[in-house]
């Protein structure tokens, strides 16, 4: 027996195993080649009879042969079992509907405003926060609003007894901030306001705001169009053009209004922006130097931008939403939508 | 506002399209709403005259009416209601396509040929208005071409005008804006009087008594007038304009005021008592009637005009009925005046009443147009009503302001701006908008502001100008620059979208009811304390008068909404804020989460089929609530080897739980909230069939490790050895207070402790459970033997037995 036999044998082997069709012919093949009486023992037993420079060599492939021989066999009868089993079991149902605790979803306010924070967090935006119960003076003094102004009145704004009211807007959590901190400030503020609107589908009573302010030497009107355009390719897509109106507001000057062409359509015209091209998103401007008088900034040593977006026309425009009230009226296949 | 594009262009050369001129108009700051065009091609409209009227045979609201065309007479059926004989009406005829896109055939209406139709204006397109035909006033001539009569087609613009620009509510303001967007001159008449020689001062008096209310008043006297139907270039105008022609008189001083923005008011002149004007405030418990036919109380935080003996009129707001002009009226008192926006504003909103007049005075008109306003009409009154007009003005103005005068720095502007705008094209800017620039130097100018702009009052304002003039889209947009501000923090504020996060990862639904709901829900669940809810005073339905102090009432209502929908189950959470009295009197606010479970939600697959006992719905919450604390690294406390969130659960009373089946909750010893089953009456309410549950925490005190970074600690290399015990022990037994028991006597190596199954039955004796825990020991620094094991283990046991009294079933 020499090494050529050894390998020669092993093909053998292979093929006889190829050809087993059953665990019974199988069983066969191994006794034939490895049993007690088998063929290795007769090539393990012929190692002695060797040229004394050739059995390492001779060994080494019989170790071989056995080890591979092995795997082969092993291997062609899981193949066997499976395919039994298989026959006689048949495959489960794989289509059978998986059952896992499902996750939830959040609801497609806040899942504007997290989208918002996201895009502003990349801009070294912090989130702050103020009380839905605000004063008078946060929520339109500082904010340089006229005493008589008709957004004061009982028909417009929720008064409580205790003189306080809701706020109207988040605009003055950017008086609290600037109270508090001295410039440069750069935040985001979300959160609820409330308006004596009569509910239909556009307005609500109880809605969201997301007011943002940035402020520090040398901020400017274009500092304030290149960061809401910014915002507005990271939140409706890089395809939202934006345009910027002269508008009037009391705390901004020079103040604005700014449109996102219309997604639906890309701005040919459509149900949605009311054949405009455009839909309305918000107010915005250059923080007016009386604001800044009032927390105690220094009109001079500083500018800003101040921003408010109605989170609910956003969430309504990039869903697809038609009427303000499905946010409100809670229904689980509504809701389920916007997992 | 609508303004007549064919009227501008008396101001301003325009040779842009109506929507260029929307456009450019829209981005300086005035938002055009609309382009309407009035009127169209009338080729084949003539008017006609109804010779009769006979009701049709077939139809009760329909007439056949004989019309003569002025060439002929032709059969026209007729829908109006105003028809009448002698009448003459627009008549389009055969082949004529109307501006409302209806074309004009020979039609058998109801079996009877018509040949024409008699039209209303909305069918010309010159209103909506279809009440009626429009009646032509009888002097026209029939068979004239309708066209002579209503002109050409006009195209009105729709303007929103800003509340801080009310001299942009008259064609000349709107004249003055496109002039400087264009660059071309504005023509602003320059009214001559024919005068007769009579003084005005011979023949009127002005005294004003409130000269703060009303600083300026003017007064004219036009005689021998002819109240009659005004021409028609100025009727078109006005109804173009949306102001409704009445008389040569009163369409000048509506007219003038629709040019200038100088609200004016005409008096009778033989109706004034002493030929007299008094400027003064009401006197208490006054009353007089107005225009609109209303008797009115004023007080006297009102101004008045009068004459010698009583008011004529509220100033500023409406004429008075006693002195208004009649058809018999020979002479004219022509009033212009300045009065002060606010004192305007509280009249109005006091009296309930706002009119073109008090919305420009409430907004500040020109103070120093008043009289230009006055000698404009007067020349127009002479024109159209014949009048003659006595020579001079009143013009009561005794303290003249000066004009304010605002300095501006270039490169200001530039940077506030982030646009590079040259200083000539500035100071160019400014003179187009008819500011007066007093001095230019090399770093700023000083601009005299007209009274006109009563919104310049800062260097912010004028830049403003400089933004809207030479065109927002002209201003650069960068790329954003992330600047990071040191210190900044919002851990605090972000946490709430962290709990947000966890509770959709835990399978919970956000939704968001309003802030304020019905004190009939809040009262129904009988949550909060009534007596510290925070009402609105000036709700906007019954509905929602008062401030929720707890989400559970709206989620209960919530989950029976949905159920009567047909869901059959429901996982929702509501996060947000509840408000309340505080202790102190003052009003409080409050970051609180809120659970509801309906249905099978703590099951998958198809085990949801199976019914839910109330012990799954309170395992579930309870789950919810243990998972959500350690998504929250609610601190944790360790005795022996283990480690226990401090968390505490205790039965606790609350009318909206079923008995027993409420639960108080509480961590790291403050107490947090509630949770439970919902009792049997609520859930009749909404017909909730299945066992529901409801949690609701406060924030606070879970989010006090929001942002913890966990320190780790070996898990240790040894295996570890598992002892099982079960024992029977009295009912009243909590499986809290077994743990406690043991880890009062665990070692070290006590690592783990789970209780795998509870037990009552009958053979146990009456008010015993069984329970069986699967305890794990390991040591940190070997393997540990079984003798080692069942030594811990035994004192387990022991403590257990001399603790609880617990009967250990050995062998189990």
């Amino acid at each position: 027996m020499n090494t050529q036999d050894i390998v020669i044998l092993k093909d053998q082997a292979v093929a006889d195993i190829r050809a087993a069709g059953t665990p019974a012919d199988l069983e066969a093949v191994r006794i034939k080649y490895l049993g007690r009486k088998g063929l290795l023992p007769v090539i393990m037993e012929g190692l002695k009879d060797a040229v004394p420079a050739e059995r390492p060599e001779i060994g080494r492939r019989a170790n071989e042969f056995k080890q591979e021989v092995g795997q082969a066999l092993d291997a062609a009868k899981a193949a066997l079992t499976a395919a039994s089993s298989a026959a006689t079991r048949g495959h489960f149902d794989t289509t059978i509907p998986g059952a896992w605790r499902g996750l939830g979803q959040l609801h497609p306010v806040t899942q504007v405003i997290e989208e918002a924070i996201r895009i502003f967090s990349m801009l070294g935006f912090t989130v702050a926060d103020g009380p839905d119960i605000e004063t008078e003076y946060y929520n339109f003094d500082a904010l340089n609003t006229p005493g008589d102004h008709p957004s004061r009145d009982t028909q417009d704004t929720f008064w409580l007894d205790s003189g306080e009211l809701l706020r109207t807007q988040t605009s003055p959590v950017q008086i609290r901030v600037m109270e508090s901190r001295k410039p440069p400030v750069r935040i985001i503020a979300p959160g609820r306001c409330y308006r004596r609107d009569t509910t239909d589908a556009t307005h609500s009573a109880n809605f969201h705001q997301i007011e943002g302010l940035y402020v520090d030497r040398k901020v400017s009107m274009a500092d304030l169009k290149g960061d809401i355009t910014f915002f507005a390719h990271q939140m409706m897509g890089p395809n939202v053009k934006v345009r910027f109106r002269p508008h009037f507001f009391p705390f901004t000057e020079p103040s604005v209004e700014y449109d996102f062409s219309c997604h639906v359509c890309g701005g040919v015209g459509c149900r949605v922006c009311k054949q405009s091209g455009w839909i309305e998103i918000s107010g915005a401007g250059m923080v007016n130097p009386k604001v800044f008088s009032k927390v105690g900034y220094d009109p001079e040593a500083c500018t800003g931008y101040a921003f408010g977006m109605g989170v609910e026309r956003i969430a309504m425009i990039k869903f697809g939403i038609e009427d303000i009230r499905l946010l409100y009226e809670n229904d689980i296949r509504f809701l389920s939508q916007f997992a | 506002m609508k303004v007549p594009l064919s009227w501008l262009k008396e101001y301003v050369d325009i040779d842009l399209s109506p929507k260029e001129v929307a456009s450019l108009l829209t981005f300086s700051g005035t938002e055009v709403e609309g382009i309407q065009t009035l009127g169209g091609d009338f080729t084949g409209v003539v008017v006609g005259e109804v010779l009769s009227v006979s009701r049709h045979p077939n139809a009760d609201r329909l007439t056949v009416c004989q019309v003569s065309t002025g060439t002929g007479d032709i059969t026209v059926v007729c829908g109006a209601p105003n028809v009448a004989v002698g009448i003459k009406v627009p008549l389009a005829t055969l082949g004529v396509t109307l501006p409302n896109g209806l074309k004009i055939k020979k039609a058998k209406v109801r079996g009877v040929e018509s040949f024409g139709m008699l039209c209303a204006e909305d069918e010309l397109g010159l209103s909506d208005d279809h009440k009626g035909l429009m009646i032509l006033p009888p002097e026209t001539v029939t068979g004239t071409p309708f066209a002579e009569i209503a002109g050409p087609p006009e195209t009105v613009l729709e303007l929103e005008v800003t509340s801080n620009r009310p001299d942009c509510l008259s064609m000349i303001g709107m004249a003055r804006e496109l002039a400087a967007l264009l660059g071309r001159p504005l023509r602003i008449p320059d009214p001559v009087v024919k005068e007769e020689k009579r003084s005005v001062e011979s023949l009127a008096a002005v005294s004003i008594e409130d000269a703060e209310g009303c600083p300026r008043y003017t007064a004219r006297v036009i005689s021998s007038v002819t109240l009659a139907p005004s021409p028609r270039w100025m009727q078109r105008r006005l109804t173009a304009a949306g102001v409704r022609p009445i008389n040569n008189v009163v369409d000048v001083t509506n007219y003038v005021m629709l040019e200038c923005g100088q609200p004016l008011h005409a008096f009778d002149y033989e109706l004034l008592e002493g030929r007299k004007i008094v400027v003064r405030r009401a006197r208490e418990g006054e009353q007089m009637s107005t225009l609109d036919g209303s008797a009115r109380a004023v007080d006297s935080g009102m101004l008045l005009i009068a004459d010698a003996a009583r008011p004529v009129a509220v100033a500023g707001v409406m004429g008075g009925a006693g002195s208004e002009i009649r058809d018999v009226t020979r002479t004219v008192l022509l009033e212009s005046a300045f009065f002060k926006p606010s004192g305007i504003r509280k009249t109005s909103k006091r009296l309930g009443l706002s009119t073109e007049s008090s919305y420009r005075f409430e907004r500040g008109v020109d103070l120093e147009g008043v009289e230009w306003a006055s000698r404009r009409a007067a020349q127009l009154m002479v024109e159209l009503a014949g009048g003659s007009a006595a020579a001079g003005v009143i013009d009561c103005f005794p303290c003249k302001p000066a004009r304010k005068r605002i300095g501006m720095r270039f490169q200001r502007a530039r940077d506030l701006l982030g646009v590079d705008l040259a200083d000539e094209r500035m100071v160019a800017i400014f003179e187009a908008l008819g500011l007066t620039v007093c001095t230019k130097e090399a770093l700023r100018c000083e601009v005299e502001i007209p009274a006109f702009r009563v919104d310049l009052d800062q260097e912010a304002d004028l830049i403003e100008e400089l933004s809207r003039i030479h065109g927002l889209d002209k201003v650069p947009s960068p790329a954003p620059d992330s600047i990071i501000i040191p210190g900044a923090d919002d851990s605090a504020a972000r946490a709430l979208l962290v709990c947000r996060e966890h509770l959709v990862g835990l399978g919970l639904s956000e939704i968001m009811n309003y802030s304020f709901l019905s004190e009939k829900l809040l009262n129904l669940v009988g949550f909060g304390n009534p007596g510290n809810r925070i009402l609105l005073p000036n709700p906007i339905s019954a509905d929602h008068t008062v401030l929720r102090d707890s989400f559970i009432p709206q989620m209960l209502e919530t989950l029976g909404r949905n159920r009567a929908r047909q869901a059959r189950e429901a996982a929702l959470f509501e996060l947000g804020r509840v408000f309340f009295k505080r202790a102190d009197g003052k009003n409080g606010e409050e970051d609180r989460v809120c659970v509801g479970l309906l249905g099978p939600v703590g099951r998958s697959g198809i085990q949801k089929t199976q019914p839910v006992k109330d012990e799954d719905m309170y395992a579930w919450i309870k789950g919810l609530l243990e998972e959500f604390c350690r998504a929250l690294h609610v601190e944790s406390v360790r005795r022996g080897g283990m480690s226990r969130m401090n968390l505490a659960t205790a039965p606790c009373d609350h009318g909206c739980f079923e008995p027993g089946r409420a639960v108080s909750v509480s961590v790291a010893g403050e107490s947090c909230g509630v949770m439970g089953l919902v009792s049997e009456r609520l859930r009749n309410e909404w017909r909730l069939v299945e066992p529901v549950a409801v949690m609701e925490l406060s924030l606070a005190p879970l989010l006090k490790q929001v942002g913890r970074v966990p320190v780790s600690s070996s898990v240790g290399a040894y295996p570890g050895v598992e002892r099982d015990v079960a024992m029977v022990v009295e009912a009243g037994v909590s499986h809290e207070g077994v743990l406690n028991v043991v880890s009062g006597v665990a070692p070290q190596e006590l690592v783990g402790i789970r209780l795998f199954d509870v037990y009552r039955g009958e053979n146990l004796g009456k008010g015993r459970k069984s329970l069986a825990y699967s305890m794990t020991y390991r040591s940190l620094d070997r393997t540990l033997t079984d003798e080692e094991a069942n030594a811990f283990h035994d004192r387990v046991k022991a403590a257990l037995r001399k603790e609880l009294s617990a009967e250990i079933r050995e062998g189990a």
